[in-house]
């Protein structure tokens, strides 16, 4: 009863200082800094050291060359095009094994599903190696197989390559989005005398279009920002990613590279923020009642030659993951088949134990500082910041939506030198030779950063979806914010934290484009490493630290499922991070 | 709500008079899933005259969407036949049955504007812009959706977009009307006004309709003959009259309006009709085929607004004791405790302020006219 009495009265009126927002809690505003420090050192500060040596006095006579040199507008040009192909090829096939998925009455489509999401857990790369040694001049299938001398390296390459990499994600949408539809609206096509091939004309194809917008406009930016593929594969066909890093790491001629990445960045930025906007759209798909009916699946003969195009897209990214796998434990794949312990031994004992090392550690640093600053921010942006959210919002999201090279060419701006303020030394040097800890900072702030957008789309709409009453029924009986989102909300979004672990681990790992720029000759990581090895042959090599990269992925995710609880699926995951709102 | 008085000849050119008979012999739908085989329509026969207005009518979960998803094509019968004048159907996919269904969720193309969606069917067929020009118009008109053409659905009210998507159905001149709980998405104001629309329309195109619904009242005010389903099976088929005044079953009884029970031992039975004696009278009642002379189990079956009350009031007891009365405007409810137990009567246009108090004693007639004496299932 006293604890009741000293509780204050619930009706009480304004106060003398008449009404006023309640004071933010103490614990809240410690969290909203910390984020705006993360944000602001991880993505702020690199991207104006960009802006201002793209805006420098020196720079700006390069606009002129960059738009009047027909090399480097040919780049431009490149990139744009390497953009738009592979949206519209990653977009197809994401739609085409989605179709199979929802609509086909096939065998084996649980099957067609793993392989559709298996490049979400290797490294970009692992996919370009293989293509080179099965699909290449010397390929072990174009050439040995079929007899063709294919010169894989160039648009063609590039194209197939960032396609089977990048798809997932729009099957992923694009599956949601059929399985969404409203059965009943085929059902009464289908009832007013529709064949198959009108409703999927009239109906379905017609509802979908809107929703292949945004895989699109996400795979445009993904194929424009990537630096990997384009070392690897691009031959002579130079995009603005590839030449930003070369001006960089070759010519060290950061200017260049600064103006590189304003170009770079404002198709990125313009394409990221146009497929947010476009997907947050109020689009109105379904009218009045709930879906009702059940879905037809397509049985005549017309779905076999669409399955047939779905297994051999299926059978390339088994015979490439498989090259990985079998490239990792063979001499030389497809000249000396001979079985080898050498790369693995290499890689897990050898030279290579310390790079898995040192990423192993810096992954697991970053993967539960990504995770929980993705939840804090998603939180905050939900539920405790009205009119300053977006700004935090957007800030999260910097990670993804600048590209990877254009984030490690701000590090390497902003951080390489070391900062005086007099003879003051107030912030060290972080990138580069003699950088503290071996660049391992540095290291571990970019994979923070690239990581925390996925686990705060993730949080967004978990919070988003949960009642903001539960959180308040915990407020009213007396416990603080923070006491509140970790008794209360985090329990109840367990299945977004399970996503932002998994998926900060999984693109910590595997990340090229910021990492590249950062290494050091103290701290190596595993996609250097890769990139390095393919960049000069040693395909064995690459496919060994491939493997016990995708090895040590999927056992991370085993490990965080276990630690977290919670049985979801990698699907739902995976979905659930597309899904915002 | 009312629709403008519309022409006999408008819309398009009826269906052949006659044609439309629609019969189901005992159709029976098997679902087979994780936890096991479900009954959801066991042995359903029915046969459904051209131009008939047919309701199918129980509780949710008793068989209702599945068995006119099995007419529409949507899913296969387990066992049993569909005949659609004479032929049978089992095996037409349902864009070859000429059948249109309006969908609980209306379906109505989200991507098309109103015209567009009433035209969709008849672009399928093939026809003339012409045709199709004057179908839509004359849909157009007797649905009341003049000006509505190049609205978006999302832009029309609840009502307005059932009555696009019985525009479109109508014009693929379909012989027989599928729906299934078309009004369930309305508020109570609309849906009256919709029933009377959907039956005027109906009754003008001389479409046979298979009309589902949990409703009692929507079905009693629409049909021509309702089935009641219980638990996957037919319980009974008959005239809204006959299902109240007659009901085969307790269920029915029950399902359909407000229904007193008072349990009754039948001393003779003569063909349709018996002698029993309830509540201190002996009274002759019709009686149920299934009814047998002194068999247990038996009860007689008494509407609430078909039993009388007269206060007692010399003094003496008489059968009963008001326990409650509830006024409801036009009718007044008493609870009365009896020999037989408590039942309920309704008392239609007395004057409220006259009401009998609790704690009156009563005597309670019944007209045993329309009394009906049953077996418990
Ligand atoms: N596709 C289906 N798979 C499994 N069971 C189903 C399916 N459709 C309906 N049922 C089951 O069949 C029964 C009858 O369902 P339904 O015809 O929808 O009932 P009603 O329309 O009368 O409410 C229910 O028990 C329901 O769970
Ligand atoms: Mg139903």
């Amino acid at each position: 009863m006293t604890v009741l009495l000293s509780e204050p009265a619930p009706a009480a009126g304004p106060t003398a200082a008449g009404p006023r927002r309640p004071r933010r809690d103490l614990g809240v505003q410690a969290l909203i800094i910390a984020s705006i420090v993360l944000v602001t050192i991880g993505a702020v500060v690199p991207l104006v050291a960009v802006l201002a040596t793209a805006f420098g006095s020196d720079a700006l006579p390069r606009y002129a060359e960059f738009f009047t040199s027909s090399v480097d507008l040919t780049i431009l040009r490149n990139t744009l095009v390497l953009g738009f192909l592979v949206g519209v090829c990653g977009t197809a096939l994401g739609f085409l094994f989605a179709f199979v998925q929802a609509r086909l009455d096939v065998p084996g489509k649980k099957i067609l599903h793993v392989i559709a999401l298996m490049p979400i857990v290797s490294p970009p790369f692992a996919v370009a190696t293989a293509t080179v040694v099965l699909y290449g001049r010397r390929g072990v299938i174009s050439n040995g197989l079929f007899g063709i001398e294919y010169d894989i390296y160039g648009l063609d390459g590039l194209v197939f390559v960032l396609s089977l990499s990048l798809f997932p994600v729009a099957y992923l949408g694009l599956l949601g989005m059929l399985r969404g539809l409203d059965p009943a609206l085929e059902e009464a096509a289908m009832n007013m005398g529709a064949t198959r091939w009108q409703i999927l004309r009239t109906v379905i194809l017609p509802l979908l279009a809107p929703g292949l917008v945004a895989p699109f406009l996400l795979l445009f930016v993904e194929a424009i920002a990537d630096l990997a593929n384009p070392l690897v594969l691009g031959g002579d066909y130079t995009v603005l990613a590839s030449r930003a890093y070369l001006a960089v790491t070759g010519e060290y001629d950061t200017t260049s590279a600064a103006v590189y990445c304003v170009i770079l960045l404002v198709p990125s930025l313009a394409m990221y923020f146009g497929q947010r906007w476009w997907l947050n759209r109020k689009v109105r798909t379904t009218i009045t009642g709930r879906p009702s009916g059940s879905v037809h699946l397509v049985t005549g003969w017309a779905r076999w030659p669409i399955y047939g195009l779905a297994l051999l897209a299926a059978a390339v990214i088994v015979s490439l993951y498989g090259t990985v796998i079998v490239g990792a434990v063979t001499r030389v794949f497809g000249v000396d088949n001979t079985f080898t312990l050498d790369y693995l031994k290499e890689v897990v004992l050898g030279v290579g134990s310390e790079a898995v090392l040192d990423t192993l550690t810096f992954a697991a640093i970053a993967t539960p500082v990504a995770a929980f600053f993705g939840l804090v921010v998603a939180w905050l942006v939900v539920r405790h910041l009205h009119r300053t959210a977006w700004l935090l919002d957007l800030g999260g999201t910097l990670g993804v939506a600048v590209p990877g090279t254009v984030l490690g060419i701000g590090f390497v701006l902003a951080y390489r030198p070391d900062r005086y303020i007099g003879d003051f030394q107030v912030f060290p040097s972080l990138v580069g030779g003699g950088a503290i800890a071996g660049g391992a900072f540095a290291i571990v702030l970019a994979y923070v950063v690239r990581s925390v957008p996925a686990g705060q789309r993730t949080a967004v709409g978990a919070l988003t979806q949960l009642h903001p009453y539960i959180e308040q029924a915990s407020t009213d009986l007396g416990a603080s914010p923070l006491r509140t989102f970790r008794w209360v909300t985090l329990p109840l979004i367990r299945p977004a934290l399970l996503t932002g672990l998994s998926y900060s681990f999984a693109r910590s790992m595997t990340s090229v484009s910021t990492i590249v720029l950062l290494v050091t000759p103290e701290t190596k990581i595993i996609t250097s490493q890769v990139l390095s090895a393919a960049s000069t042959g040693r395909y064995g090599v690459a496919f060994a630290y491939c493997t016990v990269l995708t090895a040590l992925v999927l056992v991370a995710f085993a490990l965080i499922r276990l630690v977290v609880g919670a049985g979801v699926s990698l699907q739902r995951t995976v979905t659930s991070e597309r899904q915002k709102r | 709500m009312t629709a403008a008085p519309v022409a006999t000849d408008s819309v398009v050119a009826r269906p052949e008079a006659g044609t439309g008979r629609l019969q189901l012999e005992a159709l029976t739908k098997r679902f087979t899933g994780r936890s096991g085989t479900v009954t959801a329509v066991d042995q359903v026969t029915l046969d459904v005259r051209a131009g008939e207005f047919i309701t199918l009518l129980g509780p949710s979960g008793c068989g209702k969407t599945t068995t006119l998803r099995m007419v529409a094509g949507f899913e296969d019968a387990s066992t049993g036949h569909i005949r659609l004048d004479d032929a049978v159907i089992d095996h037409l996919p349902p864009q070859r049955r000429p059948m249109a269904m309006v969908f609980q969720s209306y379906a109505l193309f989200p991507h098309m504007t109103v015209a567009q969606n009433i035209a969709y069917g008849l672009r399928l067929q093939r026809r003339t812009r012409e045709e199709i020009a004057t179908s839509m118009r004359m849909a157009l008109t007797s649905m009341n959706l003049v000006g509505m053409e190049d609205r978006s659905p999302h832009e029309l009210s609840g009502g307005q977009q059932q009555r696009v998507a019985l525009a479109r159905a109508l014009v693929v001149q379909p012989k027989v009307l599928l729906f299934d709980e078309p009004l369930s998405n309305l508020d109570a104001k609309l849906r009256d006004a919709m029933r009377a629309e959907i039956r005027r329309i109906q009754k003008m195109f001389g479409i046979t309709s298979i009309y589902v619904t949990h409703d009692q009242d929507e079905a009693m005010s629409m049909s021509d003959r309702i089935v009641v389903m219980n638990k996957a099976r037919v319980e009974q088929v008959a005239t809204p009259g006959e299902i109240y005044a007659r009901p085969s079953s307790v269920f029915v009884a029950d399902f359909i309006g407000r229904a007193n029970f008072l349990e009754a031992v039948p001393e003779r039975i003569d063909g349709t009709s018996a002698v029993v004696t309830v509540l201190g009278r002996q009274l002759t009642v019709a009686a149920h085929p299934t009814v047998a002379a002194g068999g247990v189990g038996t009860y007689l079956m008494v509407r609430p607004e078909t039993m009388r009350l007269t206060p007692v009031t010399d003094g003496g007891t008489g059968i009963g004791v008001v326990l409650r009365s509830t006024f409801h405007g036009p009718s007044i409810d008493y609870e009365v405790e009896t020999t037989a137990g408590t039942v309920t009567v309704t008392e239609v246009g007395k004057d409220p302020r006259e009401a009998l108090g609790e704690g009156t004693n009563v005597d309670v007639t019944i007209d045993p006219e329309r009394a009906y004496l049953l077996t418990q299932d």
